[in-house]
């Protein structure tokens, strides 16, 4: 197995020995929950309620595991020493921030995929079959991967170079900003000075746009998502992730980790 | 060259590449997104009494960022001469439920739902119930009757209702003298271009949302305009009782000694005489766009 992959593994096995997974649990009682209760209080929406609270629920849970174990993903390592002695193996710097990337981009993925699977017994619960137009749930839920692993590769850029509780402020910020992404486009509607308009406008193609992989009400609604858009977000993320770990990598390299 | 030089370089190359590719690739989801058109339901939750349980003590905060979020809907609905403000209504619902205090969400808000559309939602109907929740909510604030007022007179033209909110407004202590003559004149002669100048100056004067100040000038304009036709018109009028025809142009009524010089428009263009023989905006006007724009306030 490749040095990345031993670290990968070794990163997802940590994480499941820091029972990261129970949140599985929490998923798990709240779609129950939601199960049982939308049918009692809500008439005729009660899929639309599952599926967008099912998506929510699966983004924020993602969203806080991809955060707050990728910011102590390169910090726990120094903080403990332990990362000296893996460096004093043939592993280079850049093997073990890719691999540490790997390891917590498979857990997310296996926890997405618990959740989803969650999510659709209890769509089946509550609509006693699944449709073809429930596809676009899955895409949806695809989006949330594809967002957070763009998530876990600022946190870690962050966490090469800054304390966590820094990287964790700025991924938040990051992440705030790259929802606002069409609102600094649209900037020059509001305001007469074409410098800032300028500005906001290259920002808007500088930072990461997780207005891209947001399609919850196009998925709550059954509508149809261009396959297109699938290929496009996926070269994206993995773009970007690229750029991203590329510059992780030219820090963490010139690091004095003395 | 050593090698950490290089290594930047690369780094700079690699960084450079990667950022065009996620430019071009941006343009792609962009177009893809234009498709989805989740903006109809980009409003899921619609309960303002939900978000304000939801907001804890944060409700008026929670207000101020759903009034940001109308003024920004208007203005890409302006800027895109979009005419379904379909999510207006629901926005200022919320925005009002969350803070009831909030002058400036009813002031603002009526005009966007009273304007016809591209202008505004062309809903007058919501305009006055959001007007009358204002009211009742903030009964001291009197201004809230010239807007009710304003409503009933420009987009309704239901000239009783105006003047009796003119004159409920008036009641108030702190009230402007005007808005008693103002009750009078539209009780007693209903619609007049005079009436409709002081109210689109009020509006202008007080707002500062540049689309309500472009449109309440466009209507200023307009109304000058209509008042320059009129006098145009008793001019002509004399000039048919001097030689027994109709004036073509306007330079006829010069030569005729009735003008001193060609009379312009608000934006500079002269006036011309139509094939009826009446006074009117030049076509090659830009106050025609604009009229066609906005609503004819004559």
């Amino acid at each position: 197995m490749s040095r990345v992959g031993v670290v990968a593994r070794n990163t997802f096995r940590e994480a499941v020995r820091d029972r990261v997974l129970y949140n599985l649990v929490f998923f798990a009682l709240l779609m129950m929950a939601a199960a049982i209760l939308v049918g009692q209080i809500s008439i005729g929406i009660e899929d639309l309620v599952i599926v967008s609270l099912g998506l929510s629920a699966i983004s924020v849970i993602g969203l806080l595991i991809a955060i707050f174990i990728g910011v102590g993903l390169v910090y726990k390592e120094m903080d403990k020493r332990t990362l000296y002695a893996l460096l004093a193996k043939p592993v280079r710097r850049w093997e073990f921030l890719l691999g540490k990337f790997g390891g917590l981009v498979l857990t997310l993925t296996v926890n997405t995929a618990a959740m989803a699977a969650g999510l659709f017994l209890v769509l089946l619960y509550v609509k006693h079959s699944l449709e073809r137009t429930d596809i676009a749930v899955l895409i949806a839920i695809y989006f949330i991967l594809l967002k957070l692993a763009l998530i876990v590769a600022l946190a870690m850029l962050f966490s090469c170079f800054t304390t966590p509780l820094l990287s964790i402020l700025f991924t938040s910020g990051l992440y705030i900003a790259g929802l606002f992404i069409q609102e600094m486009r649209n900037f020059h509607s509001r305001t007469p000075n074409p410098a800032l308009e300028g500005l906001l406008r290259g920002l808007s193609y500088l930072l990461p746009n997780f207005q891209n992989f947001d399609v919850m009400a196009s998925a709550t609604h059954g509508r149809t998502i261009p396959a297109s858009l699938i290929l496009e977000n996926s070269i994206y993320t993995a773009v970007y992730c690229a750029i991203v770990l590329l510059t992780a990598a030219a820090v963490f390299s010139r690091r004095n980790l003395k | 060259m050593s090698p950490r030089i290089s290594i930047r370089k690369l780094l700079l190359i690699a960084l450079t590449i990667g950022f065009a590719v996620i430019w071009q690739v941006q343009q792609r989801i962009d177009q893809d997104r234009a498709r989805l058109h989740q903006e109809q339901d980009e409003l899921l939750l619609r309960s303002g009494k939900l978000l304000k349980m939801a907001s804890l003590e944060y409700a008026p905060l929670m207000a101020d960022l759903y009034w940001t979020r109308v003024v920004q809907y208007y203005g890409d609905k302006r800027a895109h001469n979009d005419p379904n403000f379909e999510l207006l209504w629901p926005l200022l619902d919320i925005t009002t439920t969350l803070d009831p205090q909030l002058l400036v969400a009813y002031r603002f808000g009526s005009t966007f739902l009273s304007e016809r559309p591209i202008v505004g939602a062309g809903r007058p109907d919501l305009g006055v119930e959001l007007v009358e929740r204002g009211i009742q909510a903030n009964p001291e604030y009197w201004r809230f009757y010239e807007d009710l007022g304003f409503i009933y007179y420009i987009h309704m033209k239901d000239y009783a209702k105006a003047s009796a909110a003119f004159l409920e407004g008036s009641k108030n202590p702190q009230a402007y003298d005007w808005m008693k003559v103002l009750a009078a004149r539209v009780a007693e002669k209903g619609e007049s271009s005079e009436t409709a100048t002081f109210l689109w100056s009020e509006l202008y004067q007080s707002t500062k949302n540049p689309a309500i100040k472009q449109n309440a000038l466009t209507h200023l304009q307009l109304l000058r305009a209509e008042a320059d036709c009129e006098q145009l018109d008793v001019l002509a009028a004399e000039y048919e009782k001097r030689t027994g025809k109709r004036p073509g142009t306007v330079r006829e009524l010069i030569n005729a000694g009735l003008l001193g010089g060609a009379p312009v428009d608000p934006l500079g263009t002269v006036y011309v005489f139509g094939k009826d023989g009446k006074a009117g905006i030049n076509p090659a006007s830009p106050l025609v766009e604009l009229k066609n724009r906005y609503v004819k306030p004559f």
